[in-house]
């Protein structure tokens, strides 16, 4: 008779319980408890503290910190991405903006604290990480435990009669476990315990989590590698310009801690043709449908020039780095001649679209070789310009009725003095305003400047792109780790590690054949369908291990052998 | 339980020693190559390459402001003040009379002044020339691909920056950001005089 019992509230007292309790869960958690002795020493307070730090609880905590952390970022103008927006924080807020920035909050990303924090996670992680790696790769190498003594009492069990004597149903057991993938403990040859078989499955749970664990640290090693020899960079490129991937080429240029301009792959870009399409009619007129930047680039100096189209989120890869558009504007071109009569002013300039949308944009162009005095205009490039009560509007993004609106400077730009300034802000403190109102010009309209200064011509306007240059070598290592992080958590999930016993004990012809079976977090169920299986198939082997006439002397022997115990 | 968690700290200790470790022999991996320039004047902007780590100078072909096609193989034999700038960078305008004195002065003792003029349009740098009274030659180089070239031997940051070339076409010094007077005579001395 198969007996197939119900689970016990009270499983057998499991000697390696603790290896196979969750591994995820962590052990040194319910240790880590507050010195209360008196003398406890200075490296007793240390192994405390350390415990602390590697604890899951101080790690969820310092994981929590750096999201706090990273909240002023994005909601504050920060030092490195828009420096503009800081200078413009200090005037608006005179008394507030010093104490944030002596708080380090216009360089969150840089700030000491927010450095303490990523440091001690990255130590709680590490340190949290290795040793249960070990432990992981330990449990997984050990032995199942012995048989207990009364099967009956585990969660699943079985009870059967065999022909066989105890030592022969053992062997038959042994065979048909080890045929299902089992991992087997056997007596020891001088043992007294009896005849049993301790059988474990699943160790590919450990190997998952191992898995997990390793990979986790991988990330971190990758995200690492990123930060110290990975760089990001930005360029703003008008259409027909081209730029190479050095520092100089460069708007702004971000570095790992490793890296120097001599390792930047040296490809060079040029922007041939900028498309940006925009719905025309409907609810939604005037919302982009689509943006294609269309470019030829060479990976390195003397290599080919290939061409390639960069889209939104489709990025173009060369050498390592990535390059992706992620803004893009109206330049409009300016040609400037002096009093005397000099060209002095010839190109396209960069205007930066503000907050009243459809592309009215905004910027200077600074004239520093002019002579007798230096000009500085002041403008704002209207796509699609209407008039509405005297004021410019702009009501679509594409430029079907372009048109610029100026004020006109001359004086001192304080440029000379040799310190650098935005090309996007003029300094008119030393400048004197030569037009009253806004003088507002089509492409081809020049406006005379008074008292012969000279002449501003609006010749036409140029597309420009913004591009964001990174490369992170740390990127795939943590994908992959990623990945097989998910992996090794599915796998240890989804995998069970389960045990089963067999015992035979004499009985006057032939044995009892006792089989248990234990699965830990056999929540997803189907290990007592498993278990009714295996118990069935044991006992049909054991049946059939029965000689069918009596030619199997040693069997006999044995059995009479073991009854005389 | 006790054994195995000092066993423990002490395993992570190791950890934490061994990427410190890394950390460091990478860090004076990447700074190692500092050693091979001695300052000017106390200046750590300019720098002298010792004898046997002077870089060799890439060549280029580029067209000057004035649209003439320059070859700089042909300044071989001849002590270059290379110099990168644009109309557009406040300490190019800094330095500029410098230069322009400088380049006069040196002409008879056989040194060539050359600009390479980067991210500019030609009248813009045509203006500024013409404003400081700079009569040797620019290479225009909008999209910065002979500086590209220079990046990699000279770690070229930003404008201004000045090479000095002796006669074997070999970068003898550099000075990052504006250079002075002083700076240019104290290189010019030992260049031209080393190879004289």
């Amino acid at each position: 008779m198969t007996d197939v019992r119900a689970p016990h509230a009270d499983p057998l007292a499991d000697p390696q319980r603790d290896q196979l309790a969750d591994p995820l869960a962590d052990p040194d958690e319910q240790e880590a408890g507050r010195p209360a002795s008196a003398d406890f020493g200075l490296a007793d307070w240390a192994r405390w503290a350390w415990r602390q730090l590697t604890s899951m609880r101080i790690a969820l905590i310092l994981l929590f910190l750096l999201a706090l952390g990273s909240v002023p970022g994005s909601m504050l103008p920060q030092e490195g991405t828009n420096p503009a927006g800081v200078a413009q924080y200090f005037t608006s807020h005179p008394a507030l903006a010093p104490l944030l920035n002596h708080l380090g909050l216009f360089n969150v990303f840089g700030a000491p604290w927010f450095a303490a924090i990523y440091l001690l996670l990255f130590a709680s992680l590490v340190g949290c990480v290795v040793p249960r790696t070990f432990r992981l790769a330990g449990s997984a190498r050990t032995l199942p435990p012995r048989a207990p003594r009364y099967l009956t009492r585990l969660p699943r069990s079985a009870e059967y009669a065999s022909a066989l004597p105890p030592g022969q149903a053992a062997e038959v057991a042994a065979k048909v476990l080890a045929g299902r993938g089992f991992r087997l403990r056997r007596p020891a040859a001088d043992a007294a315990d009896g005849d049993w078989v301790s059988a474990e499955k699943g160790y590919l749970r450990e190997v998952g989590n191992l898995l997990f664990h390793l990979a986790l640290l991988g990330v971190l090693v990758s995200v690492a590698l990123g930060g110290l020899f990975g760089y990001k960079a930005d360029r703003l490129l008008i259409q027909g310009q081209s730029f190479a991937d050095t520092p100089i080429g460069l708007d702004e240029f971000y570095p790992g801690r490793f890296v120097t301009s001599n390792d930047l792959p040296p490809f060079s870009i040029t922007l041939d043709q900028f498309d940006a399409s925009y719905i025309a009619s409907g609810a939604q007129r005037g919302q982009p449908s689509a943006f294609d930047a269309q470019v030829s680039y060479t990976a390195t100096p003397a290599g080919p020039v290939r061409t390639d189209h960069i889209e939104v989120n489709k990025p173009l890869s060369v050498d390592g780095a990535k390059v992706y558009l992620i803004g893009h504007g109206y330049a409009p071109v300016f040609k400037v001649t002096d009093a005397r009569g000099q060209v002095v002013y010839d190109q396209a300039t960069p205007f930066i679209s503000g907050a009243s949308g459809n592309f009215l944009s905004e910027g200077v162009v600074k004239v520093t070789d002019a002579q007798p005095q230096q000009l500085g205009f002041s403008g704002i490039f209207v796509p699609t310009a209407v008039e509405v009560g005297g004021v410019l509007e702009s009501v679509f993004p594409a430029a079907d009725n372009p048109v610029v609106s100026l004020i006109a400077y001359a004086g001192n730009l304080g440029v000379n003095s040799g310190v650098p300034q935005s090309v996007y802000q003029m300094d008119t403190t030393g400048m004197q305003r030569l037009t009253a109102d806004p003088q507002v010009l089509a492409p081809g309209q020049s406006l005379k400047l008074p008292g012969g200064q000279g002449t501003i011509t609006f010749t036409g306007y140029q597309q420009w792109v913004s591009l964001a240059i990174t490369h992170d070598p740390g990127q795939l290592p943590a994908l992959i780790c990623g990945m097989a992080a998910l992996g090794g958590l599915l796998l240890s999930f989804m995998v069970r590690r389960r045990r089963v016993f067999v015992r035979a004990r004499a009985r006057e012809t032939g044995s009892t054949v006792q089989v248990g079976g234990l699965a830990r977090t056999d929540a997803s169920g189907g290990f007592e369908a498993e278990f009714a299986s295996l118990a069935a198939e044991l006992r049909s082997a054991h049946d059939q291990a029965v000689p069918s006439h009596p030619s199997a002397p040693s069997a006999h022997d044995q059995a009479i052998r073991h009854e005389g115990e | 339980m006790f054994k195995t968690k000092r066993r423990l700290v002490v395993l992570g200790a190791a950890v934490l020693a061994a990427a410190a470790l890394v950390i460091v022999l990478v860090a004076g991996w990447a700074g190692s190559g500092h050693r091979d320039v001695t300052d000017v004047d106390g200046n750590a902007s300019a720098v002298l390459y010792t004898a046997g780590h002077q870089p060799l100078a890439p060549d280029f072909t580029a067209t000057t402001l004035t649209g003439a096609k320059l070859n700089f193989a042909a300044y071989r034999g001849q002590v270059v003040v290379l110099n990168f700038w644009g109309s557009w960078c406040g300490p190019c305008r800094e330095e500029a009379p410098t230069l322009a004195v400088a380049a006069e002065q040196y002409k008879s003792a056989g040194v060539d002044f050359l600009g390479v003029d980067v991210r500019d349009t030609t009248a813009s740098a045509e203006a500024f020339t013409r404003n400081f009274g700079i009569t040797y030659p620019s290479v225009s180089d909008a999209g910065s691909v002979i500086t590209l070239d220079f990046t990699s031997v000279v770690p070229i940051a930003g404008t201004p920056t000045t090479l000095v070339i002796d006669r074997t076409g070999h970068i003898a010094g550099a000075v990052f950001g504006p250079t002075t007077m002083g700076e240019l005579t104290a290189m010019l001395a030992k260049v031209t005089g080393q190879a004289a």
